[in-house]
């Protein structure tokens, strides 16, 4: 049994040949595939459906998913509950009624799994009774109901699951899933079960949750039996190894788009606590070795690093990197946590930050999330030049970069009239009220104030309420602007009326001019002041135009940067750019560098990132790094990573995503994919499984290897 | 500092990220000029002490931009044709050449310029990552010690890869700033030394034998040629020599590559790289055990 590696190097075996068949029966399709004989659970025959209220609806397809679903016990798994129903894989609540679904999932959060293992579902249960006390005969009743009736749908599902365990006779499974997830876990075995049941529970529903931070959370447990001698780490490492195997169990293997793999679960270890005391420990060590182990692609992790991270810690990071699959991303903390502190959030709040399931930050269980995407490229070539069609002529750089900030400032306008109109209801006493949004009690039991305030997540329930407005095309619109300044105003070799036509051109019967474009400026990425801090002034603006909208909705606004691959369907649909790129052309990716402009490394891609004021994204901005195994091989490759690792630290980075991959061995895998089905490469804010890609995206992929980004 | 920081060096060219050039991420300087003359030279470009014109043809578009050219070093028949004993090295055809395809190799920078760059990357050096200075020989200019001194007056640590057949006094000048020397051996057998590099093995042997006295650290770098130094005889001499130093720290195999071979054809000088000369996996695991067996790490 081998798990893929991409720089030659065998994975090491640590785990017992039991795990690692299971482990590689999970990557095999196997459970994604049995997910596809029962799709969903059907509603049809409810009495009295249609007269149901949207919130009886929901409370009722909850209650037949757990009535209903399969419960299946995989042969030698530790941990138990299984998310059975092939929908709830494409984020819809897998229940349908005339043959189509009634609720879509809810996704890009990370629930309160920190909660459960402590208070236990009884918790939850007491406050959500408290709630339906406090909220009787107010319009807040319905949720807290809604929230006694999940519950108790849980429960069902809970029982069948000890039913079946004990028909099975798996005593073992059955006495640690008895008293949890209901009460406080009590061992490490019950807490690693506690949160996969309540985690599976959420993906059974059609919720996409991320995991938070599962070092921090389980080593408390893990602490108190090994010194008492009850656990042993060998022991430890393979019940934790199942709950990454049972992570395994949505991948169904096929041609998906974006990849089989894609359920924003990520999770996060390493890093400080509410105290600022590093929490690093056995557990973030035995996370590593499994990862390092079975080159698992779900779930996606990311170690929070300080510039006080230990050596040790860096090096065993550098060590997982190297095998590729791109499982390992790496946050800069004091980066994040200063970001939230200025965004507002206190100091210990800040500290807890964990992702939303994909690389944007958020505090953990009590956060509403959402991000809308932009591609900045399409406003500044369609609004501010007016698609090249003569309209428009700017006199100085400052004149075009300022109507280019002002139609930002139109888009934003209109998110925030969107949000008033579509989600909020009134601002009573300075509080925002919320409209009636689509049921989720689901996920709304597991997000602090929910069941507190008798709203759920989608109206306003949480805590934080977060909307983060990405920036897309990045690179490319930055590149742009620093082309016809240079071009246009600097060095004056073409007017902005020429330009203009030429673009429009397609750069046809100008090659001289797109050559001079391509080849005799240094671009975003190549750590070029000059170029790189357009890109920090913009993102400035950017982030300064955000935070402007705070206090004007129940939501606070937090500035982003990504594309999450959506530069593949932009790419087609671009006009030429002053940078050289004619239409079509391959766009950047997230917060990266234009892939082939980036001449200068890995170092000064770095430099060029950081050199933005990082701390005003509170959200966050990911830079891709590709990596050639080559590079990174022997000790040699070793200390040249750990030192790529502390440099984006120390210089203020955000987020990195480091890949180990190779353009040949990418296309060996397109054409013998039977070969490479364990191939993992980090694609964005997630990795995928190689030949789980469509033809798209891996070619994506690999031109993005091709092209450097950080050779 | 301030009396090194307008030395001038002659550069060919700075690269950042470099791995495989000493311990740790390193920026690598390469300086233009070499006394030496290898068969099996990868950078030719840094051989001339002089600046040269370097023509890329595939990346050229015909565009004509470089009949700028006063003397009319340019023309274009069939193809781009250059007439290199007209060139005076101005730098008027690469400056407008919007490919790139025409450069001038050899730029005059200030020590303050060269260090400017090397501290762009001083958060990755970390405790073992630098700069290491390369080229061309870097001994051969007199300005290198200026360098090494400043790189280590900002606390920056300084490798030289050299190929020892160097001016003594200069080499003596710069072992109090250079934490590692990455020393060639191309060859023990001095006939066959003079017959490929064109010099005899003498004076670096015996600068290698000084610098070692005086307590430099040094590693080996030992190229292998198919062909011509891949016998039994020549791999004892390495370890031979390895047991007479005392502060020499292990010895590297080089195997030699064809990749240069396309950088002849930048000068204008046709690709002499030779398959031939690549040698084989065995051959390299052979002198790769010996050295690693007689030549062990003294840390």
């Amino acid at each position: 049994m081998e798990f893929a590696s991409v720089n030659g190097y065998k994975r090491p075996v640590r785990l017992c040949e039991e795990t690692r068949r299971f482990a590689h029966e999970s990557l095999s399709h196997r459970y994604g595939l049995m997910t596809r004989e029962t799709p969903a659970v059907i509603l049809d025959g409810i009495e009295g459906f249609d007269e149901m209220t949207p919130v009886q609806k929901y409370d009722a397809a909850i209650r037949k998913i757990c009535e209903d679903s399969p419960v299946r016990v995989c042969r030698g798994e530790l941990v138990s509950g299984s998310a059975t129903l092939g929908l709830a894989i494409v984020h819809q609540l897998p229940a349908t009624y005339g043959g189509t679904p009634v609720f879509p999932g809810i996704s890009h959060l990370t629930a309160d799994f920190a909660g459960v293992i402590t208070e236990g579902i009884d918790g939850i249960r007491a406050r959500a009774e408290a709630a339906l006390i406090k909220f009787r005969g107010t319009d807040r009743e319905e949720f807290a109901q809604s929230c006694i009736n999940c519950l108790d749908s849980f429960d069902i599902w809970h029982q069948r699951y000890l039913d079946e365990l004990l028909r099975l006779g798996l005593t073992d499974n059955y006495n640690n899933l008895c008293r949890v997830p209901h009460k406080p876990a009590a061992s490490f075995y019950e807490a690693v079960q506690s949160i996969w049941f309540t985690f599976a529970f959420l993906r059974l529903c059609g919720n996409w949750p991320g995991i938070g931070r599962l070092d921090k959370m389980l080593y408390p447990f893990y602490r108190k039996e090994t010194e008492s001698g009850a656990l042993t780490p060998e022991k430890a490492r393979e019940i934790l190894a199942h709950f990454f195997i049972k992570g395994c169990e949505w991948i169904c293997g096929g041609d998906y788009g974006s990849g089989d793999a894609q359920h924003y679960q990520n999770l996060v270890i390493s890093g400080t606590d509410e105290n600022g005391t590093d929490v690093t420990n056995d557990v973030t060590y035995l996370i590593l070795d499994i990862i390092e182990e079975l080159g698992i692609s779900d779930f996606p992790t990311t170690v929070r690093l300080n510039r006080d991270s230990d050596e040790k810690l860096l090096r065993r990071v550098a060590e997982v990197i190297r095998y590729g699959g791109g499982i390992l991303a790496v946050y800069g903390e004091e980066t994040v946590i200063s970001g939230m502190i200025k965004a507002g959030y206190p100091i210990s709040e800040a500290r807890k930050f964990a992702n939303d399931g994909c690389w944007e930050v958020q505090v953990p269980g009590k956060t509403y999330f959402i991000y809308c995407p932009y591609d900045f490229l399409q406003l500044l070539q369609k609004n501010t030049l007016k698609s090249y069609d003569g309209s428009v002529c700017f006199d100085s750089f400052d004149e075009l970069y300022d109507a280019y900030l002002s139609d930002i400032k139109a888009l934003l306008d209109r998110l925030l009239d969107g949000i008033l109109r579509d989600n909020m209801a009134e601002c009573r006493n300075g509080e925002w009220i919320w409209q009636k949004n689509t049921p989720c009690t689901a996920i709304s039991l597991f997000e602090r104030d929910c069941i507190g305030k008798g709203c759920s997540y989608l109206e306003g329930g949480p805590v934080y309420n977060v909307i983060s407005p990405h920036i897309g095309g990045l690179a490319d619109t930055v590149n742009s602007l620093y082309a016809m300044k240079k071009m246009v105003f600097d060095d004056k070799k073409v007017t902005f009326r020429e330009l203009t036509e030429i673009l429009a051109d397609n750069w046809e019967n100008s090659e001289a001019l797109r050559q001079w474009a391509l080849n005799r400026y240094e671009y975003y990425g190549n750590d070029n002041d000059e170029a790189d801090l357009i890109c920090r002034r913009l993102l400035s603006d950017f982030a300064d135009m955000c935070f402007d909208m705070n206090g004007k909705s129940g939501y606070s606004f937090f500035g982003g940067v990504s594309t999450f691959g959506r530069q593949l369907e932009w790419s087609p649909h671009r006009l030429a750019c002053a940078s050289g790129r004619k239409r079509g052309e391959v766009l950047a990716a997230n917060a990266s560098p234009t892939p082939g402009t980036d001449r200068n490394g890995a170092t000064a891609m770095i430099r060029s990132y950081c050199k933005n004021d990082l701390s005003k994204l509170p959200v966050g901005a990911a830079l891709d790094i590709k990596l050639l195994p080559s590079c990174t091989r022997g000790e040699e490759g070793l200390e040249a990573l750990v030192s790529l690792l502390r440099g984006f630290v120390s210089l203020g980075g955000f987020f990195m995503q480091p890949d180990v991959a190779d353009a040949e061995i990418l296309r060996r895998a397109q054409e013998r994919p039977e070969d490479y089905q364990n191939l993992s490469v980090r694609v964005s804010g997630w990795n995928a499984r190689f030949v789980t890609l469509n033809r798209e995206w891996q070619d994506m992929v690999i031109k993005q290897n091709e092209c450097g980004c950080g050779y | 500092m301030n009396a090194d920081a307008d030395i001038r060096l002659r550069v060919a060219e700075i690269q950042r990220f470099c791995m495989h050039d000493g311990p740790g991420l390193r920026t690598v300087v390469f300086l233009k000029g070499c006394p030496l003359r290898c068969a099996w030279c990868h950078n030719p470009e840094m051989q001339n002490t002089d600046k040269e014109l370097l023509f890329v043809r595939k990346k050229c578009i015909r565009c004509g931009a470089c009949m700028c050219c006063p003397r009319s070093v340019h023309a274009f028949d069939s193809g781009h044709v250059i007439e290199r004993s007209k060139c005076t090295l101005c730098g008027k055809c690469a400056e407008n050449c919007p490919s790139s395809a025409l450069q001038i190799c050899g730029n005059d920078m200030r020590v303050r310029e060269i260090l400017d760059i090397i501290k762009k990357d001083a958060a990755f050096y970390g405790k073992s990552g630098g700069v290491t200075l390369s080229g061309g020989e870097p001994l051969a200019q007199s300005g290198t010690v200026s360098l090494l001194r400043a790189c280590k007056e900002q606390g920056i640590s300084t490798a030289v890869e050299t190929c020892g057949y160097v001016d003594r006094q200069c080499l003596l000048q710069a072992i109090p700033y250079t934490d590692l020397f990455l020393w060639d051996i191309k060859d023990t057998d001095d006939d066959r030394h003079i017959e490929y590099t064109g010099v005899s093995n003498r004076l670096i042997l015996e600068n290698l034998a000084e610098a070692d006295r005086l307590g430099a650290k040094t590693r080996l770098r030992c190229i292998l040629v198919n062909g011509v130094n891949t016998d039994k005889k020549h791999y004892e001499s390495v370890a031979g020599l390895y047991a007479s130093l005392n502060s020499c720290d292990g010895a590297d195999v080089l195997p030699y590559h064809a990749y240069g071979g396309s950088k002849y054809e930048l000068l204008g000088l046709a690709d002499c790289s030779d398959m031939n000369m690549i040698p084989s996996e065995e051959q390299i695991n052979e002198f790769r055990d010996l050295l690693s067996a007689r030549c062990p790490s003294r840390k």
